[in-house]
């Protein structure tokens, strides 16, 4: 009988121990990446797009390889609206503080749309110690905190162009127009945000004042400006050759739309982010022929042939999401900014933000903007070759409703023309 | 360049007078401050632009379609939302104004976020008038404000519907003693406000392009407006325009743009100081004297 009973229990506890699963076998994490920005304004819609996109084909190849285990990467994306008029710096840091706590990224990618909001949130990623790689606030200012404590603020890149490397392709894009026609009386109008105001003035200072341009006029306009006619009139007073606009808001297409409809005799050469894509033609009725815009970076709204990663990104995106990309500005640096994030992570086999910081700095990669390599500062060097550096461009819409590349050489495709009216000095 | 400036500053002056008109209507008849009215004015601008470019239909019959839905939205915001509220200032306020977030934010949530949203210009050509360039929209607005202001003065003042809402707004229950039903003129209003926002939309959009956060600007603008000429007053709204007008494009012109915003709340507070009512506003004074 005992011994039919110590059977019996014996079973019992065989059965369960049979039951008992063993140690838990749980699939890797995937790595979250926090896109935090302005998802109301074409940039900040279209980076989190061009991440999408990074994400799923690194995710196609099985995912990041870290340490000798595959992991998938997710995207956490929240709205900063930053870049809204009237929404103050605290709530966009508000927005920053809580995707890091709640979300807890590895990595953040894009970041903060204005660079007001970059500068202040930078003690957030220095205090949380979250690699962020930057895509679209674009002043210097940050990069002079990173210089002024390098250990503090290690964490912060920027993939996309800054506002000193913009003056570049600015003072290019003039010294050629002052080469081809002749040309050196200027009107500058300009965006009142720290990007735009610091463009402007280092333009003015570094080029215009010391290639003997007459700078007529500096008008800064607050985000939100609706109406450009006063300073459009200055400029056809004061006989301006070039009107140079610097503008990231919605708001700016109404500028062109007066420079065409008041028929300022000017050639519009600077930066108008509603003239930077495809679309814009079909937005403007197809009359913007003659005005010139640059491209931030190689990639964003326009790619060129001799840059083969350049168009099949462009095509990858228009494939992905049935339009192409329409912002001249963030969305090709944060495509790669995924890609270079995920090297790092490779390179260092572990997620300690350290590690990857160290690693991020090594970075040399040849991609859609060219090659990327960061400087002292955490910046990308942009330049006019993109087998040495990332690039931007300038390009100039012709009056049939195509955009030509005039600047850099390295991949110019046409030779800027003059709109209608406007005559040549040589 | 006097002259360029005075010219843009009426336009100007009308821009915000076409924006302000309609909340203005709404608050004057039914005192319902319609929070919502900066959404309606962009629900009704995506609207034109999706019977256009998706249902390609010819602009004018787009915007005749949208300025009916948008005056009937209003309609049904006061029936199924403001009737339950009706003269709680605060519950009014807070349920205008998240309807309005609720809709630009669905916009905003659906992707309508582009430099392609925008409306053609009904007339594209340009003028010079006296050595000034001015383009034929900027015209038709000037046109359609002067337009639009006649018209409401006439309804008001010769019509049965327009004399009633005159009635509601002196006073609410000596009109009801008329048998004039409150409720109805009060969802008129409301509506009537709407399709002005709609009509505004129409007319200033092609300026520029639409997006939600111009919603939020549309609002302040009127709210703006509306404070300095006092709350409900028609001329006032017209004379706080053209205050508001002359004050940015001269600014503009001969300061710098840069002080244009501070100008224009200086003009504000300037005026809130000496005229706390605003311009031709009775409220604030009523009830000082009580």
């Amino acid at each position: 009988m005992k011994r039919n009973v110590f059977l019996l229990c014996l079973a019992i506890v065989a059965v369960f121990v049979w039951m008992i699963p063993g140690p838990t076998v749980y699939a890797a994490e995937p790595i979250v990446i926090g896109v935090p920005t302005s998802m109301g304004f074409l940039e900040g819609k279209e980076s989190h797009k061009a991440v999408q996109i990074a994400v799923s084909e690194i995710n196609a190849q099985g995912g990041v390889n870290v340490g000798g285990t595959k992991r998938l990467l997710k995207v956490a994306a929240t709205d900063l609206r930053d870049a809204a008029p009237g929404v103050p710096v605290p709530e966009a840091l508000l927005g920053l503080e809580k995707i890091i706590l709640e979300k807890k990224p590895t990595a953040i990618v894009v970041g903060p749309f204005r660079s007001e909001a970059l500068i202040a949130g930078m003690d957030i990623i220095a205090k949380y110690k979250v690699p962020m790689l930057g895509t679209i606030a674009m002043s210097p200012g940050s990069e002079k905190k990173i210089k002024g404590d390098p250990e503090k603020y290690k964490y912060i890149f920027r993939t996309c162009l800054n506002a000193v490397h913009l003056v570049k392709y600015l003072a290019g894009s003039m010294a050629l127009i002052n080469k081809e026609f002749g040309f050196n009386k200027v009107f500058v109008m300009h965006q009142d945000v720290a990007w735009a105001r610091a463009t402007a003035g280092f333009v003015k200072k570094v080029y215009f004042d010391k290639a003997g341009w007459e700078v007529l006029g500096m008008e800064a306009y607050p985000t939100g400006t609706s109406d450009f006619s006063s300073a459009l009139m200055k400029a056809r007073a004061k006989g301006a050759q070039v009107i140079m606009p610097i503008f990231d808001m919605p708001q700016s297409g109404i500028l062109v739309k007066q420079w065409k409809s008041m028929k300022v005799p000017a050639l519009m050469a600077g930066f108008i982010s509603p003239l930077a894509g495809s679309e814009a033609w079909k937005t403007f009725d197809g009359k913007i022929g003659g005005a010139m815009n640059s491209i931030f970076e190689l990639g964003s709204a326009i790619y060129s042939p001799k840059v083969p990663k350049s168009k099949e990104f462009f095509n990858k995106y228009k494939r992905t999401f049935g339009k192409p990309v329409q912002g001249g500005h963030g969305i090709a640096p944060s495509y790669e900014s995924v890609y270079i994030l995920a090297e790092a992570i490779e390179r260092a086999g572990s997620l300690d933000p350290d590690a990857i910081v160290a690693e991020l700095k090594k970075t040399d990669r040849n991609g859609v903007m060219g090659r990327v390599r960061y400087d002292e500062g955490n910046q990308a060097v942009f330049g006019t070759d993109p087998g040495e550096t990332a690039i931007g461009l300038v390009f100039q819409w012709t009056d049939d409703g195509q955009r030509r590349i005039v600047f850099p050489a390295s991949v110019a495709e046409a030779k800027i023309q003059l709109p209608p009216g406007l005559k040549s000095l040589k | 360049m006097f002259i360029g400036t005075v010219l843009y500053a009426v336009v100007n002056s009308v821009i915000l007078a076409l924006l302000a008109i309609g909340f203005n209507l709404t608050f004057g008849i039914s005192g319902v401050a319609n929070f919502a009215y900066g959404a309606l004015y962009i629900m009704s601008a995506y609207l034109s632009w999706m019977l256009l470019n998706l249902l390609e239909l010819p602009f004018l019959l787009a915007a005749v379609i949208s300025i009916l839905i948008t005056t009937l939205c209003g309609a049904l915001m006061y029936r199924f939302v403001l009737l339950r509220v009706r003269g709680q200032a605060l519950s009014e306020v807070i349920a205008t104004f998240g309807i309005g977030l609720a809709i630009l934010e669905l916009f905003r949530y659906l992707g309508f976020v582009g430099f392609e949203y925008t409306l053609p210009v009904l007339i594209d050509h340009s003028f010079v008038i006296f050595g000034a360039y001015i383009d034929m929209q900027r015209i038709l607005i000037v046109i359609v404000g002067a337009v639009l202001v006649i018209f409401l003065w006439l309804f008001t003042h010769h019509t049965s519907i327009g004399l009633a809402f005159r009635g509601i707004a002196q006073d609410e229950r000596t009109a009801l003693s008329l048998g004039i039903n409150s409720d109805r003129i009060a969802t008129l209003s409301v509506s009537f406000g709407a399709g002005l926002a709609a009509i505004a939309a129409t007319i200033i959009i092609p300026l520029g392009s639409i997006s939600p956060s111009e919603g939020y600007d549309v609002l302040i603008k009127a709210l703006a407006v509306c404070i300095i000429g006092g709350l409900g007053s028609t001329g006032g709204v017209i004379v706080a325009s053209f205050v508001i007008g002359f004050a940015e494009r001269f600014t503009d012109s001969y300061i710098s743009s840069h002080w244009t915003m501070i100008v224009s709340l200086a003009a504000i507070l300037i005026v809130l100081t000496i005229k706390p009512s605003g311009l031709f506003g009775k409220q604030k004074e009523l009830e000082e004297r009580i």
